[in-house]
């Protein structure tokens, strides 16, 4: 039954969301879809409608173009690192008699660490006098430049989300595993399915919500990613870590190219709406065929 | 049952080697930034455990050293500790109120409401910040803490949490209270939130902490020494005090901290949380 009375009570106890997300969200997504088409520095009074040029000019820049692989370079480093070490905690942790909680909290506070801190902590772990590259140096005669590579500074970036990120996603897979019952595997074990067979035949599929949820988590926050590139390599060496961000950032704050940087962040969100898209697309098929679903 | 009981206290232990040992590993980074802010200068970065320690890393952070030039960490400390509540009770109080429209009134338009809510959650993110930024300028804000409170007032992460933990109890919970005369104000106040004790502290905990360490957007809206969060004040000392990493690692001490002391006192009641709202 709708009272007359709720309606006016819905909406006033949803109006600061309306407000919000006309001012912050529709506003701002016309202007800048309006604003990609200008030539505007962000300064000068004046400006011009350039039509598509800022996209097809930003289509051939190295920035973008790193941009746009640079996403995907992190997918493959990150993904995979922080899913196996969340998956090797969650299952080290769970159903243990004592301390569990403290472990599970212990194992989450990294990711409270703000990305600054993490590249400041990283960035002494890797300078020259550090006891980490002495002793690779001194003793295993390398002497690596980790954010001068390319590869190297990607992966060092990788690792330092793989560390921030591993503790949230054992809480989630954790509780995964403890929500499929003991007896499911001593059924198992009766049926004859090995012990070496158990994690494919029996936990995996059991634990597919809960390792869904931490790919989709994890796949995403490659999109995000900011702090740490800015902190530690600025993007470089020659573009290897420029993600979308970072080159929004880099167009709009330091070039000043206004319109030029709202049409790499339309291509960027464009890019991230389809590529998780895909990603759950490919996820759920995953799922459905093995029957997990 | 397999295997023997010793085998299985065999086996327990060492789960629990191997979880001390990853612990202690994962855990290390912050040990190492503590330490380093109490290790003597010439240690810093050079022993994974200094030896020997001294205050003089934070004496010189609030002092400037010999290079006399003071960088206000206190001042921007408390304007952090300032933004974050401020930002993070009004996300809090409006995630409470339109989710309890969207959840629990029945009005006409919530349907169209819930989906756009979800629509705005789902949307890449990164296309607002040029605009948003924009209109913080045009309205006049820029540089005041408006900018880093009004366009951070509201999260729709926390909306969807309480939209679907409010949409698990009973309706005959508010019927009962409405026949008793309660408002709606009230039933929120005095039957939903009591009922959300665990969700609460979760959201606030992830909220609080993701505007805490926000980093990009603070950047940005504002420029005076006055408005600095500490996190961006970290940030912009990364480059000039490249030579003095005892400094930094004390005030990545500061910003570190707090939040790691308050994860902890509310560790327990945040597991249980998070533990009720994956289920």
């Amino acid at each position: 039954m709708i009272e007359k009375n709720n309606n006016r009570l819905g909406w006033l106890f949803a109006s600061p969301y309306l407000i919000f997300s006309t001012v912050f969200f529709l506003g701002p997504l016309i202007w800048s879809l309006y604003l990609s088409f200008t030539n505007w520095d962000l300064i000068s009074p004046t400006y011009d409608f350039v039509g598509f040029k800022n996209f097809t000019k930003a289509l051939g820049t190295p920035g973008v173009r790193s941009a746009f692989w640079v996403t995907y370079k992190f997918m493959i480093v990150f993904v995979p690192i922080v899913t196996a070490m969340s998956l090797f905690v969650a299952v080290i942790v769970k159903g243990l008699p004592k301390l569990k909680t403290v472990f599970l909290i212990g194992f989450f506070l990294p990711y409270l660490s703000s990305g600054v801190v993490a590249s400041l902590i990283v960035k002494g772990f890797l300078s020259h006098t550090s006891p980490v590259q002495t002793f690779l140096r001194e003793r295993l005669g390398l002497d690596i430049d980790w954010l001068g590579g390319s590869f190297s500074a990607l992966f060092v970036v990788a690792m330092i989300m793989a560390w921030k990120f591993t503790g949230y996603y054992a809480l989630i897979l954790t509780s995964g595993l403890e929500s499929i019952d003991q007896e499911v595997y001593e059924a198992a074990a009766i049926d004859g399915v090995k012990d070496s067979q158990r994690f494919w035949k029996i936990t995996l599929p059991l634990l597919y919500p809960a390792i869904y949820t931490t790919l989709i988590l994890s796949f995403g926050a490659t999109f995000g990613i900011f702090t740490e590139v800015y902190q530690l390599t600025g993007g470089g060496p020659n573009y290897a870590t420029n993600t979308w961000q970072m080159e929004i950032y880099s167009q709009a704050f330091k070039n000043l190219q206004a319109g030029y940087a709202s049409a790499i962040a339309i291509m960027a969100a464009v890019a991230t709406f389809i590529s998780i898209f895909v990603i759950r697309k490919i996820l759920e098929m995953w799922g459905k065929r093995n029957g997990w679903v | 049952m397999v295997g023997s009981n010793s085998n299985i206290k065999l086996r327990l232990s060492i789960r629990y080697l191997i979880a001390i040992v990853l612990l202690v590993i994962m855990v290390f980074p912050y040990l190492y930034m503590v330490l380093n802010s109490l290790a003597d200068w010439s240690q810093v970065d050079r022993k994974l455990i200094p030896t020997k320690f001294t205050l003089r890393s934070y004496q010189w952070l609030f002092t400037g050293g010999e290079t006399g030039i003071t960088r206000p960490w206190i001042h921007a400390f408390f304007n952090s500790v300032f933004v974050s509540l401020v930002s993070t009770a009004l996300m809090m109080m409006f995630a409470i109120m339109v989710a309890y429209a969207l959840a629990k009134l029945k009005f006409r338009g919530r349907d169209s409401i819930n989906n756009f809510v979800l629509f705005h959650m789902f949307f890449p993110a990164i296309i607002l910040i040029i605009p948003n930024f924009l209109i913080i300028q045009k309205v006049g804000l820029f540089d005041t803490y408006w900018a880093l409170i009004i366009p951070k007032a509201m999260s729709l992460w926390g909306i969807f949490m309480y939209t679907n933990f409010f949409k698990a109890v009973p309706d005959a919970f508010i019927e009962a209270a409405k026949l008793d005369g309660a408002s709606d104000f009230k039933i929120l106040y005095k039957i939903m939130m009591p009922m959300s004790k665990s969700i609460t502290t979760v959201v606030f905990l992830f909220l609080l902490m993701e505007r805490w360490t926000e980093l990009l957007w603070d950047m940005i809206v504002v420029r005076s020494d006055g408005m600095l969060t500490l996190n961006v004040l970290l940030s912009q000392m990364f480059g000039p005090y490249q030579a003095y990493p005892g400094p930094m690692y004390a005030g990545a001490v500061m910003l570190t901290l707090p939040i790691i002391i308050l994860f902890i006192i509310f560790g327990k009641k945040f597991q249980e949380g998070m533990q009720f709202n994956l289920k």
